[in-house]
């Protein structure tokens, strides 16, 4: 066949469907057809293939097509094949027709294995194509934050390379991790857990980490739980205290020209880091402050008797080296454009409705974070009890600061949403229009005397003693509706702090045909494990063994050598296997443009070798003029990162022998004679 | 009347010969005890080319209704038999072969569930999988389970579900008994020609079948499966209408056995209600008016019409060869609970778990059950669920 001819014929496998850009399985699946030509019916097991492709009520076949489970192509495509030779017997039906199997690799290798044997074994006439993509292939909404070394970010602004605060499963100690993936998992459902103190949205087969209880007097064990396994009174693991903070140093260059309006520069000391009473200040300023820098303006609505006013007063002096230039009955304002642009600069965004607390804050040591809490409370907060309030019109400030609070030592109610009329007096002033506010109410936690009853607390909390960890009781989970949703992939520990919460990261599945040494999240790099540690079956061997007239290897971006495959087999009677090489994009790592070349580098390498086996004769397809290092190929490809320490070169050094070894094997196959 | 032939068959030949009459497209089986039979009977059948049937001798039950889902979406009439482990193992299937709206026909010799491991009859296995969506139909002995078989084709491909025929594993499978065979082109005119609206091997009309059904769409299409469940009810007794005329033996969603005057009845399925028939034969010359239905479509369950025949009695029993380990009743007595109760019928309503694991069935406890029923309407109380013949 060649390009132009086939070209020619019609789409069989038509665009439109769901697969990820740069889908190795749908090139497959098109190509094939191309090879096969209408007159075919097509079985697939459960798999992305079918997934992307059969989204009722639209269908990427235009061939006949059928999908019963994940387990069975090979009996299905039986039944199909097995009614066409009993019409053919009786006379009812004339036509020559293709009966081709779709699997991926967990429904071929794996739970298919035994399914596509017993049709091997029956002599059915079919061929079986497996796109193998060396693995089995969960999410957060895009509303979560995530705790990173830079302090709190939105989820949507947390790239690959960035390090991600995570839990160490071993020793239960607050680590630094490298993201080494951020996926967009599309829309789809997302349910709310709350805890007394915090909440996440999450997709119910989303993971996260609870405590398993033994009972009393046994040791209790931490366990991942999906969502939707997670009960009303499950405890989940929290994040209550962050270490290596540092204070935020600020890189803001002062403007030596005054702005074209406002001539004037208030000559004043810029801090190039942050202090107590600068976070004091800014407290305040979230509450009760404004900038206008075209204006040279920095405004507070600070009231003459407050409390608030003779703190901002006294700080602004000692931190900006110059006092507050005008004060009015409930207004104080210091003129400045340096200082209207360097506050603009710290990330507390402008406006009641739109102020948060940017990422550094986090990241603060805690005596300053204290101060800023401090600040707060003197603008927007007051006190009932011991319980103090914050009040906002800013539901991203507040969330911020619940998640503040949490790793500073509180408790923390969940945001309270209120609407108050228009004139209600409310902390210092009337309101001016209707308004609806949130408030989160929070308390100092208290010590308790572990050393008196250490039994009932650690009962009741086993991570008591932790210094960064707790645990929290599930008090609710709620379906909250449909929302964007992202995850992300964290090296080692696989985990990450998701909205003050420890929660698993996405999932790519061990399968019988993932290869040695890769990262999965069912077999994991870890301290001691080093990813996957068997080699993957030879499953194109154990099909040779069944003495099937035809089986070969194929690989997608070799479209020449995968169709006359297939041509070659359709036109062999009796059950026929083609094991094609599959670079799967989301669960390898690698670019989306890059899965053609994925592919041929695999046969390259001579790690998926080229060849076909007719009636028990060997013929390599493909002999790469030069053989190229393994390592150049796991080079590119996210999950055998790890592969690339020092301390893992015996093992990199073991993946090549065995590459050697099955090639040479090969070698020897083909040719039995001349060695 | 259509000409028959009367014979000695096991309930298995009996479903062997009515599958050979039938003349299927595709059968695709796997042995196992006590349905291992019918499998082989008809294996012989296709060796010896009575049948234009291929056979496809699978590696498991679960790749056996795999298969029969291939065949039937390709477009062709096919059937499987198995008991026990191997309806539990097809289970998955089953779901997706009404959820696919096949009309698969097959043949399940009621055997215990493992474990622990046991191969005789009781009603476990095609209890576990009574809300798979399939159309299930009991008999009472062989030549019940001859006709049913007949019959079944013509329900499935009506009602575009896959119906499942009970024999009592051993009691009926292995039992000897008299029937009368239909000729076989009575039995080819009967059933006719399997004609699908939309199949695999039309290759000019190519469909998607077993497409990915989100929020969407699910809920209608198992909405819309469980409509045709309810009309096929209607089926099922226009199929029993027309074997009524041609062959003579006829047949409903239950049998009445004495029951319209009685103060007292049982409710049974399978080999157990002609044994009750005895037992009522018995208290009827005593003078008591003891009756008997025996249910033979479990589903669609005719709730309404059970209800309804089950009003004017003082008092019932339910026997259950299964259990439903709810630490309530059998799935049986649920069933009719819930008949009883949305047609505001309170009734003195006993269940009897019996016959587990193939534990016999005696006259003299059925007849029990009839004086616990007689007791209780004279006011004794008694347990609402005895486990019939356990040493306890």
């Amino acid at each position: 066949m060649n390009l132009k001819e086939s070209a020619k014929g019609e789409n069989l496998f038509t665009g439109g469907h769901r697969a990820c850009a740069g889908c190795g399985a749908a090139m497959i699946a098109r190509q094939v057809l191309m090879a096969a030509g209408p007159n075919t019916v097509v079985a697939s097991a459960t798999g992305c293939l079918e997934v992307v492709s059969t989204i009722f009520p639209y269908t990427a076949w235009n061939v006949p097509f059928i999908h019963s489970a994940f387990e069975n192509a090979g009996a299905t495509i039986s039944g199909v094949e097995a009614l066409y030779k009993s019409w053919v017997r009786q006379g009812k039906y004339d036509k020559k027709v293709n009966f081709i199997a779709f699997g991926g690799d967990g429904g071929t290798y794996d739970i298919g294995l035994q399914s596509l044997s017993g049709a091997a074994e029956r002599g059915h006439n079919i061929l079986y194509v497996c796109y193998n993509n060396e693995a089995y292939m969960n999410c957060l909404s895009t509303s979560s934050t995530i705790m990173t070394k830079d302090g709190l970010k939105k989820i949507t602004d947390v790239k690959e390379g960035d390090d991600v605060y995570a839990f160490d499963q071993k020793t239960h100690q607050l680590v630094l991790k490298k993201c080494s993936g951020v996926f967009d998992n599309g829309i789809k459902e997302v349910y709310e857990l709350s805890t007394l103190h915090h909440s996440i949205k999450a997709t119910s087969n989303h993971p996260f980490l609870v405590v398993k209880r033994n009972g009393r007097g046994r040791e209790n064990a931490l366990a991942w739980k999906t969502l939707g396994e997670i009960k009303t009174g499950d405890e989940v693991i929290t994040l209550k205290n962050i270490d290596k903070e540092r204070p935020g140093t600020f890189d803001f260059k002062k403007s030596k020209k005054g702005d074209y309006k406002v001539n004037k520069i208030n000559e004043i000391n810029i801090p190039a880091s942050s202090s107590p009473e600068l976070m004091k200040y800014l407290g305040i300023y979230v509450g009760d402050g404004w900038t206008r820098p075209e204006k040279a303006e920095v405004g507070f609505a600070v009231p003459e008797d407050s409390e608030a006013r003779g703190v901002l007063t006294e700080l602004h002096s000692k931190i900006f080296g110059s006092p507050v230039n005008r004060l009015e009955k409930n207004y104080v304002y210091a003129n400045s454009v340096n200082l209207a642009r360097f506050i603009d600069s710290l990330g507390f965004n402008k406006g009641a409705k739109n102020k948060t607390i940017p990422d550094w804050v986090f990241s603060l040591p805690k005596e300053e974070k204290e101060s800023f809490i401090q600040g707060l409370m003197l603008s927007d907060g007051y006190r009932i009890g011991n319980s103090a309030r914050y009040v906002s019109a800013s539901n991203d400030l507040l969330k911020a600061l619940r998640l503040l609070l949490q790793i500073t030592g509180y408790r923390v109610g969940k945001i309270h949403q209120q609407t108050k009329v228009k004139g209600t007096f409310c902390v210092y002033r009337e309101l001016l229009k209707d308004s609806t506010y949130g408030y989160v109410c929070f308390s100092k936690k208290k010590g308790c005397d572990i050393k008196k009853y250490p039994n009932q607390y650690r009962y009741q909390n086993p991570l008591i003693e932790n210094k960064y960890f707790d645990t929290e009781k599930v008090r609710s989970i709620k379906l909250i509706g449909k929302e964007p949703t992202l995850d992300l992939r964290v090296e080692d520990e696989h985990n990450f702090i998701a909205d003050g919460i420890v929660v698993h990261n996405t999932g790519i599945q061990r399968s019988g045909a993932t290869p040695r040494g890769a990262d999965t999240t069912t077999a994991p790099v870890g301290k001691v494990k080093k990813g996957k540690e068997q080699y993957r079956k030879n499953l194109t061997a154990i099909m040779i063994a069944h003495g099937i007239p035809y089986a070969a290897q194929s690989t997608a971006g070799n479209w020449r050598d995968l169709t006359s495959k297939v041509e070659k087999a359709l036109s062999i009677e009796g059950p026929k296997f083609i094991n094609v090489f599959q670079p799967c994009r989301l669960g390898w790592g690698y670019e989306p443009e890059l899965t053609c070349e994925m592919g041929r580098m695999a046969a390259d390498t001579c790690a998926w070798p080229l060849y076909e086996v007719v009636n028990g004769v060997y013929r390599i397809t493909y002999k790469p003029k030069e053989k190229k290092p393994i390592a150049e190929w796991l080079k590119l490809q996210g999950r055998f990162r790890h592969l690339f320490k020092p301390e893992n070169k015996a093992m990199l050094d073991d993946i090549q022998r065995v590459v050697d070894e099955n090639w040479e094997g090969l070698l020897k196959r083909e040719n039995p004679v001349s060695k | 009347m259509a000409k028959t032939n009367i014979v000695a068959r096991t309930g298995n030949e009996a479903m062997a010969e009515a599958m050979r009459q039938i003349n299927p497209d595709v059968v695709a089986a796997y042995p196992i005890t006590p349905a291992t039979e019918i499998v082989q009977i008809f294996a012989g059948y296709v060796a010896d080319g009575l049948v234009d049937t291929e056979f496809v001798p699978v590696e498991s039950e679960h790749s056996a209704m795999s298969a029969c889902i291939g065949a039937s979406a390709a477009g062709g009439r096919c059937m499987t038999g198995t008991s026990s482990q191997g309806l539990a193992l097809m289970a998955e299937m089953l779901y997706i072969a009404a959820g696919l709206r096949l009309p698969i026909v097959l043949a399940d010799v009621n055997r215990a569930l493992s474990s622990p491991i046991n191969i005789h009859c009781d009603h476990s296995d095609t209890m576990m999988v009574r809300d798979a969506g399939w159309i299930q139909i009991f008999s009472e002995n062989a030549q019940e389970a001859y006709d049913n078989m007949v019959q079944a084709v013509k329900i499935a491909e009506h009602a575009k579900l896959p119906v499942v025929v009970t024999t009592d594993g051993f009691i009926i499978s292995h039992g000897m008994e008299r029937i009368e065979i239909i000729d076989d082109a009575e039995v080819k005119r009967f059933v006719g020609e399997y004609k699908p609206e939309n199949y695999l091997l039309n290759l000019d009309k190519p469909i998607t079948v077993g497409a990915l059904d989100l929020q969407d769409y699910y809920f209608e299409h198992k909405r819309q499966e469980v409509e045709a469940m309810k009309k096929a009810s209607a089926v099922i007794l226009e199929v029993a209408g027309e074997f009524s005329s041609k062959f003579g033996r006829s047949y409903g969603l239950f049998e009445k056995y004495k029951l319209d005057d009685a103060d007292c009845a049982i409710v049974a399925m399978g080999s157990t209600a002609g044994t009750a028939k005895v037992v009522v034969d018995g208290l009827r010359k005593k003078g008591l008016k003891a009756g008997l239905l025996k249910l033979r479509v479990f589903r669609p369950f005719p709730k309404e019409e059970i209800a309804d025949v089950l009003k004017n009695l003082k008092a019932i029993a339910v026997m259950d060869r299964s259990d439903s380990m709810n630490a309530q009743e059998g799935p049986l007595c649920l069933e009719v609970k819930a008949a009883m109760f949305d047609a505001s019928a309170k009734k003195i309503l006993l269940n009897y778990i019996y016959g587990l694991g193939g534990r016999e069935i005696k006259l003299e406890e059925i007849e029990g059950i009839y004086n616990d029923l007689f007791e209780a309407i004279k006011g004794h109380a008694k347990d609402k669920v005895v486990y019939l013949g356990v040493r306890e």
